[in-house]
């Protein structure tokens, strides 16, 4: 029943056996580097992953100076992170491809995020706002019904099947009729196409009555709303005849957080120059209204950027001293056991510490803009990104990309402005960005190198879209160097903390 | 616990294979167990075994003189085969059964428990479980697929797969398998394509780089072969877990295994760390692969909680609570097969005892120096 | 580097050679100069001329800038070589990535069954 065919010699060989004895040197594979701190280098392979090591050791790896028995655990661990090969073509290439294709494939559904700016009103007058305008004028500044319906048309184009509706403004909440019409409409537009919708409605939330809660619930539609800090920040930049901007929206949270629950509603951070001052009570803040999260987003350069390094480069220093002082008592809490992350940094350390992709609108490679988001204003033109919008209500429509009802979907996406857009949307090929080791951690964003430089492609020495990242990846490469700090931060990658 | 017994051979010219029943009126069943002599209901079976010894032909397949019976209940299923050996493949009242699919293997670990067979008993064993596999119960939670190397029976795993799925589509499959035959990406297909959703390849991988893992797996390129293996698996959608013995040689480069799991492999169901059984092979390779397990108490730990924390289903097996530390616990499970698990006296004094995974019976040749009771008051 | 002139006027002045510093690794350095410096760069015969001058009030510390300006140069010479090195696998890595297309590639390694298990007869 058994047939014996043939013995085999099944004595047990030693480790050298199974060595790779032909090289007598290794190939390098791509990869960049970069010192962190004086005594720190980083290396980072072409996918991501990275090692830390004593500076210098960069040099010892490109000058074939390792030494495979000497260097042992080094060489390893570089031959195990796809830094080096021990064959012209590493055995394990189709790896490193299927993950440079999942880093990517953030890419392949194209257009997600679809802003309506529902209207251009507000009953705020904040200081910063180059764009809202207080008005009974609804004609004149909010989205026609005819707008939407085109802008719903583009939208169920997209070859992406979860479709994000978020609707803006001025505040939003003054149009409430139009959303209403809108998300129907969306919704059974949707069934047709086949999208999975997700509606957002950003708000201050000071228009928000109690009538709205059931449709908003109804719809599951999220509440995004801004929350800058204790009250005397939060009402000093966001004025209001009467002076309690701060009571109206905490009042609007908890309100929705009662009706819609806790994780359909959140809440952004508006930075100021006020509020660079007040790191720490800002963070207090969202722990004392229990956010989980806070984002702590730098100045918005739009509307007062100017061209001048100089200035560019003493805005960008104090916010990221603001940064660091916010994010060190934010670190604080989550020591004591209070879980609170920032979010630039969630984005970031997602894509230093995972293999998954992570499109973040503003900091991706290609860029966010079209590939990710679109957006519809109230006249019904379009633009590449929000930033882009607000640069057209300075009158710079460089990043317009057609005019609802007028224009093809291909005229808006394949357009000329799109392709010229594109030529400067990869951190891969631009000057400064390829050779950088924080390429993959990184994005381009021509928007804002035009708004602060002129140009799309930008100019990285004097960039300040390339000073802040480039300091907030080193710092938090800097701090991960304290293990504990390291697992906190896996702990805002999940969500979840023992 | 007895897996083989034997008797003296009656007119079986062919492997017979079938549920045991003792009681007469069970005729669905195909073999019956006799304490006594002779008696006409024999003639409702396909073959029966006795502990009496009898004489002549009575013209029924027959065990006879078989010393003991007692390890066989009600609807176990066992293949008699023409030398009067009696194999259990199915247990009826244990959680812990496993169908070992060939003895053949293409890999040659150092700590294998059940060392290969260079003979090919490919087609014995599929026949056997071509048979087996209808009459196992239908509400059987879950089989282990075991060799060997199972992969190796070619075609014929495949048509067991589709046998199992067909049979028992409620049955949880979990089938160990090195890996490297999934490399060539047709047999990766194929297994995707019977989409067996119950079907868990558990798959073995003891090193980040490739020369220590083929080393301990005695076979040059298989660390390529199993990291192309299982993602060829993963593109055809198929449930993949990892599994890690832990031994001198896999320790030192412990977590940055966990580390080149998750970046490379983030797909993967579970990861499960097992501590070293001294069966087989193990004895033999005593010197390269014994390292008590409190001393790598921190490796462990800096592996598992780095996985854990990035969501990974994380399991500690074949461990003792007292050589874990304490914040690892929560990963250890009770794993050892029932048959093979044993605790010692000092064990029952302790607290955990319900809790603890126990040893291997194996254990009691070579163990942790700190195996102690834990009290909690 | 040679010539290494510095100017009380907040200026330094050196070159480089050719055959020690490709031109894309002295472009690529210099670059980065142009946060705090204004830089201008020529060539002849295979000499760099380059002139840096502080693009602020505040005065250069010539040393200080030396050093570094050496310790770039170095690790821009490293990233020269690399992204050479790996240029052409960079390019196949990314060329494959996004292919539409599946390449059959089996193994070229044994399977080492004893027995003579092909897995291409599956």
């Amino acid at each position: 029943m058994i047939s014996v065919i043939q013995k085999k010699n099944r004595k047990f060989k030693e480790i050298n056996y199974y060595q790779n004895h032909d090289v007598s040197n290794y190939f390098l594979l791509p990869f960049r580097f970069q010192k962190i701190n004086s005594k720190t280098e980083i290396l980072v392979n072409e996918v991501g992953d990275f090692l830390l090591v004593p500076v210098g050791t960069a040099e010892q790896i490109i000058l074939k100076k390792l030494d495979k028995i000497k260097d042992e655990d080094l060489y390893l661990d570089l031959i195990s992170n796809f830094f080096i090969s021990e064959e012209v073509i590493p055995p394990l290439l189709n790896i490193l491809e299927a993950r440079y294709r999942t880093k990517k494939s953030f890419l392949d559904h194209f257009t997600a995020l679809h802003i309506f700016v529902i209207s251009l009103r507000c009953e705020h007058t904040c200081h910063y706002c180059q764009v809202s305008r207080v008005t009974e004028n609804k004609d004149e500044f909010d989205m026609s019904l005819y707008h939407i319906d085109e802008g719903i048309k583009i939208m169920m184009h997209s070859p992406n099947p979860h479709i994000t509706m978020e609707f803006q403004g001025g505040e939003a909440l003054l149009a409430f009729n139009n959303i209403k019409y809108a998300v129907l409409k969306a919704k059974e537009e949707a069934l047709l196409y086949e999208k999975h919708m997700t509606f957002v409605i950003c708000t201050n939330l000071a228009p928000l009555t109690d009538d709205m809660l059931p449709f908003i619930k109804e719809h599951n539609i999220m509440i995004s709303s801004s929350l800058d800090g204790p009250a005397f920040i939060h009402n000093q930049n966001r004025h209001r005849p009467q002076r309690n901007s701060y009571e109206v929206t905490i009042e609007g949270l908890n309100k929705c957080r009662a009706i819609l629950g806790e994780d359909n509603i959140s809440a952004l951070l508006t930075t100021t120059n006020l509020s660079l001052d007040y790191p720490t009570e800002i963070v207090e803040e969202y722990v004392k209204q229990g956010f989980s999260n806070i984002f702590l987003r730098p100045i918005s350069p739009y509307g007062f950027a100017t061209y001048n390094e100089k200035k560019n480069k003493y805005q960008t220093e104090k916010f990221l001293t603001f940064y660091k002082s916010a994010f060190e008592k934010i670190i604080d809490y989550n020591k004591k056991g209070y879980y609170i992350r920032e979010d630039y940094a969630t984005v970031i350390l997602k894509k230093i510490l995972t293999s998954f992709p992570v499109g973040y609108v503003d900091l991706q490679s290609p860029a966010g803009m079209i590939n990710n988001v679109i957006v519809f204003n109230y006249d019904g033109k379009i633009y590449a990104s929000d930033e882009a919008r607000m640069l057209a209500e300075m009158n710079d429509f460089t990043f317009q990309l057609g005019i609802l009802g007028q224009s093809t979907y291909n005229e808006i996406f394949y357009g000329k402005k799109a392709m010229e857009i594109a030529e400067n949307w990869t951190n891969e090929s631009l000057a400064g960005c390829s050779e950088c080791a924080f390429q993959s951690y990184c994005g381009a964003d021509p928007v804002l190198n035009h708004a602060t430089q002129g140009n799309m492609y930008g100019y990285r020495p004097t960039n300040v879209f390339c000073q802040k990242n480039m300091e907030i990846i080193r710092y938090l490469f800097d701090l991960m160097e304290d293990k504990s700090i390291e697992k906190i931060f896996r702990s805002w990658i999940t969500g979840h903390s023992e | 616990m007895i897996l083989k017994t034997k008797g003296s051979p009656y007119d079986i010219n062919t492997p017979i294979i079938g549920r045991v029943t003792r009681i007469p009126e069970n005729i669905e069943y195909e073999i019956f167990i006799s304490e006594t002599i002779f008696s006409k209901t024999w003639y409702k079976f396909k073959a029966v075994l006795s502990t009496v010894k009898i004489i002549s032909s009575l013209e029924i397949p027959i065990i006879h003189s078989i010393e003991k019976l007692d390890h066989l209940d009600e609807g176990d299923i066992v293949i008699i085969n023409t030398d009067g050996i009696i194999n259990t493949i199915y247990r009826k009242n244990s959680d812990h059964n496993f169908l070992l699919f060939t003895e053949r293997c293409n890999s040659n670990c150092l700590m294998c428990s059940q060392p290969p067979k260079d003979r090919d008993d490919t087609d014995y064993f599929f026949s056997q479980y071509s048979q087996a596999i209808p009459l196992i119960p239908k509400d059987c939670p879950e089989i282990g697929i075991t060799g060997g190397e199972p992969t190796l029976l070619g075609n014929r795993f495949l048509k067991l797969i589709k046998q199992l799925k067909e049979e028992l589509p409620e049955t949880e499959l979990h089938c160990l398998t090195n890996g490297r035959s999934f490399a060539w990406e047709n047999v990766a297909q194929k297994v995707g394509e019977i989409d067996h959703k119950r079907l868990m390849l558990a798959v073995p991988l003891y090193a980040d780089v490739y020369h220590i893992h083929d080393y301990i797996v005695q076979a040059k390129d298989a660390f390529n072969q199993t990291i192309q293996g299982i993602y060829n698996l993963a593109k055809y959608g198929q449930r993949i877990e990892i599994r890690i013995v832990l031994h001198k040689q896999t320790i030192p480069r412990l977590a940055k295994l966990a580390k080149f799991i998750y970046k490379n492999l983030p797909f993967v169901e579970h990861i499960a760390f097992m501590g070293l059984e001294h069966e087989g092979y193990t004895s033999f390779n005593i010197d390269k692969l014994w390292i008590d397990p409190v001393e790598y108490q921190q490796e462990l730990t800096e592996a598992v909680s780095y996985l854990s924390d990035f969501g990974m289903n994380v399991s500690i097996y074949n461990a003792q609570l007292c050589t874990l530390p304490e914040n690892l616990w929560k990963y250890s499970r009770k794993s050892i097969s029932d048959w093979k698990n044993i605790y010692f006296d000092e064990c029952n004094k302790c607290d955990l005892l319900d809790q603890c995974g126990g040893m291997f019976a194996s254990g009691i040749k070579k163990h942790s120096d700190f195996i102690k009771a834990i009290y909690f008051s | 580097m040679k010539n290494i002139v510095t100017l009380i006027n907040n200026e330094l002045h050196f070159s480089l050679n050719e055959q020690l510093y490709d031109e894309d690794v002295v472009f690529k350095c210099f670059y980065w100069y142009g946060t705090d410096y204004n830089v201008e760069i020529d060539k002849k015969d295979n000499v760099f001329f380059v002139k840096i001058s502080s693009k602020s009030e505040t005065k250069i510390d010539h040393d200080h800038l030396l050093i570094k300006i050496k310790q770039d140069l170095i690790d821009f010479k490293l990233r020269d070589i690399v992204t050479k090195e790996t240029k052409n696998i960079r390019e196949l890595l990314t060329a494959k990535a996004f292919a539409h297309f599946e390449t059959d590639e089996n193994p070229v390694t044994e399977i080492s069954d004893p027995i003579g298990f092909d897995p291409t007869n599956f």
